[in-house]
């Protein structure tokens, strides 16, 4: 696990937004790694950048400048289809607003990013939206339009929906801003224990603390720029970067950095200690137990 | 995407939308259905009219000696057809013909006491005439008949100017092969009417024998087919031109000699035609108005699909799926609904004034064919197939982050 490459790699990225005369610089050259199977948060002000970092991850946006790496693939100058195609293989989305697709019922809506995967059986695609709504608890609903189903519910079709794939990374954008308290946290830890159970690298953005609590990986931005980088072992968040020290540009930069650290170096080579770490968590025991990928 | 699983997505948006859906299925059945009717009125008067030039006066068929027609009344005894060539017999035995009836036309003078007006006459076989001018109305008296020669019908026009009644005893004049002219006394015995007013006023009708003896000649100008439908005329045509040598005879259809009915087709075609386009057009319209509507409703799902990994065509080719759907329901609803009031209406029957150059008046009915339904249904698609291709374009150009941004 630790040595695989990073699943996405984000070098030099530059997006500007032309309003009238005015260019709003909404992401300043910003570079860092996305390991694979992390838990990895996003986290800023308001109109910081986050959701425009997430799209260009998600390769549903492109940067004006810079260079994405997913899933070893440079996603810079591919056409809108090859993208297309990149993102039905390898990355997944949780919105929001959740984005089910108001006409198909909670199965129908599992079973969409799969239908035009020829590679998946419909056997297999079957089987799949069974065992990922029996994931998040909505078994009995699998026949249910989203309009009957509350705010939690259809985020948990959305999180079945986004791993019925098995993609290599699920991004969510603020994916319980519009759910109460209650709900959020619980759909949080699913997510986290998905990611336990089954290794699937999540990024989310977000400005609630919670999301940040549990995290192995934050990335900080602030108006545009990368602050912060955190990588957790246990309670203890030990900070890459801030903002008064260079910010590696480059992964030979990085590489540099890792090794003048070896306390960082051993938190990330030796990653599933660090997930064991965290492994107190109890909603997340109980889906560990069903296996990986 | 595979194209049926596409199919089966679009299926589901058409369905699962009802509202939506209902609104075009609306508008696409309601210009089918204005279509059809329209058409379908016109084609019933031209259909009748058609059925009444051909049963009343022209056949399905004439066949005359060449160039009979063109320059044959001005000089009528240079394009005789002899009674006894073996072709009528062959023609009397040929598929689809139900009656041939030997007719000889000729000019000249018609005098009732001081009145003398001259006439256009056709010299005919009663029994047979019975037969072909089914639909040649006798106003007054009766129609002729075999065993009373010596009688003459009169287009109405021409008994009005002569004055003459029914019994009156007319005198006709003519000239004979030989160059020399002949008189004949007959009895009027009935007044007939056609579709054509400027040839009653000048007809007359009376049987062959006489009209032989008259012109002191064998022979006739034509004979005249009629066929069990009209829709043989084109075969039966065809295989004469094959069997009989064109040296001797002209073959000719009733549709070249049909000369009024050609020109009303012609006109109304062409109102049908504009019809059909503005009604074409406001399909188009309404649909890509509904189209557009529900793909900048559904935004939000578009730029969710995509980011999924729907490619552009993905889009294209589901909405696109969904215009095609709801084009081919809007038509079956259309061309049913169709039906459905030119059943009722045809039923009811639109009473309809004296069409141009005739005396009375009739009821039309709304005709439906098969060739107008399915010009409707390839209308119907056609229109909102067209009318999906640019609001399926726009959705499958849509940028994903800005379609999600819809959501919120
Ligand atoms: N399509 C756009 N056109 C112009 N400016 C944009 C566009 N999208 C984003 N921006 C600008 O880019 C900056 C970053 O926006 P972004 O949506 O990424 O922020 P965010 O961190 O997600 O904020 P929030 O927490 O409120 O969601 C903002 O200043 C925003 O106004
Ligand atoms: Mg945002």
């Amino acid at each position: 696990m630790a040595t695989r490459a990073p699943v996405v790699q984000v070098e030099h990225i530059c997006k500007d937004y032309k309003l009238g005369e005015e260019t709003v610089h909404a992401l300043k050259d910003i570079s860092f790694n996305i390991d694979d199977g992390v838990f990895l948060a996003i986290a800023g002000p308001s109109g910081s950048g986050k959701s425009t970092m997430l799209n260009m991850i998600g390769c549903i946006d492109t940067p004006t400048s810079g260079k994405i790496v997913v899933d070893g693939t440079d996603v810079s100058g591919k056409t809108p289809d090859e993208l297309a195609d990149l993102r039905s293989r390898t990355i997944s989305f949780v919105f929001q607003t959740f984005n089910l697709f108001p006409v198909l019922s909670a199965e129908e809506n599992v079973e969409y990013p799969m239908l035009r995967r020829t590679d998946i059986s419909k056997s297999e695609r079957k089987e799949r939206v069974s065992f990922f709504l029996n994931t998040v608890g909505l078994a009995k609903y699998a026949g249910h339009r989203p309009n009957q189903l509350s705010g939690g519910q259809r985020q948990r079709v959305a999180i079945a929906r986004a791993l019925a794939t098995r993609p290599r990374i699920v991004l969510a954008d603020e994916p319980t801003a519009n759910l109460d308290y209650k709900t959020g946290e619980s759909i949080l830890s699913m997510m986290k224990a998905i990611n336990r159970a089954f290794e699937t690298t999540f990024v989310f953005s977000t400005h609630d603390q919670r999301v940040m609590g549990m995290a192995d990986r934050l990335v900080r931005i602030e108006d545009g720029e990368l602050t912060t980088l955190g990588v957790r072992a246990g309670n203890v968040w030990k900070y890459v970067k801030e903002k008064d020290v260079p910010i590696p540009t480059s992964d030979a930069e990085m590489q540099q950095l890792l090794k003048e650290d070896p306390e960082l170096r051993r938190m990330i080579m030796e990653d599933p200690e660090l997930r064991r770490a965290l492994l107190d968590d109890q909603s997340v025991a109980g889906v560990a137990g069903k296996g990986g990928r | 995407m595979p194209y049926p699983t596409t199919a089966a997505l679009a299926f589901r948006n058409v369905t699962r939308n009802a509202r939506r859906s209902a609104i075009a299925l609306i508008a696409v059945g309601f210009g089918i259905v204005a279509m059809l009717l329209a058409a379908g009125f016109i084609d019933d008067i031209l259909h009748g009219m058609r059925e009444e030039t051909i049963e009343t006066h022209l056949g399905h068929v004439q066949i005359t000696r060449p160039h009979y027609l063109e320059a044959g009344l001005a000089a009528p005894f240079d394009y005789l057809l002899p009674d006894n060539w073996p072709e009528r017999q062959l023609l009397e035995k040929t598929n689809r013909v139900v009656v041939v009836s030997p007719r000889l036309t000729f000019n000249g003078l018609i005098s009732l006491g001081d009145t003398t007006v001259s006439f256009l006459a056709d010299g005919v076989e009663p029994d047979k005439e019975k037969n072909l001018a089914k639909q040649l109305k006798i106003v007054a008296g009766q129609n002729l008949s075999e065993t009373e020669p010596k009688t003459v019908i009169l287009g109405q026009g021409l008994a009005t100017s002569l004055g003459a009644k029914l019994g009156d005893k007319v005198v006709l004049v003519a000239n004979t092969q030989k160059g020399g002219v002949n008189a004949v006394e007959v009895t009027v015995r009935g007044t007939f009417s056609t579709v054509t007013k400027a040839y009653d006023d000048v007809a007359l009708r009376l049987p062959l024998k006489t009209a032989q003896q008259l012109l002191r000649v064998q022979g006739t100008h034509r004979w005249v087919v009629l066929l069990d439908r009209t829709e043989s005329t084109a075969a039966v045509v065809a295989a004469l031109r094959q069997q009989f040598d064109s040296k001797k005879f002209d073959i000719v259809p009733w549709s070249q000699l049909a000369d009024f009915y050609n020109k009303t087709v012609t006109l109304f075609s062409r109102q049908v035609t504009v019809m059909k386009l503005i009604i074409a057009a406001i399909i188009v319209l309404s649909i890509s108005n509904t189209m557009m509507m529900s793909v900048m409703e559904r935004t939000g799902d578009v730029g969710t699909a995509m980011a999924l990994g729907n490619s552009r065509r993905d889009m294209l080719s589901l909405f696109l799926s969904e215009g095609l759907m709801l084009g081919i329901a809007g038509a079956l609803l259309g061309v049913i609904l169709g039906w459905a009031f030119a059943a009722v209406i045809s039923f009811i029957g639109i009473p309809m004034p004296p069409p141009p150059g005739a005396t009375e008046g009739f009821t039309a009915k709304i005709r439906l064919t098969p060739g107008l339904t399915s010009q409707a249904l390839v209308l119907a698609i056609l229109t909102t197939l067209i009318a999906s291709v640019y609001p399926a374009w726009k959705a499958s150009r849509m940028i994903i982050v800005d379609a999600l941004r819809h959501n919120r």
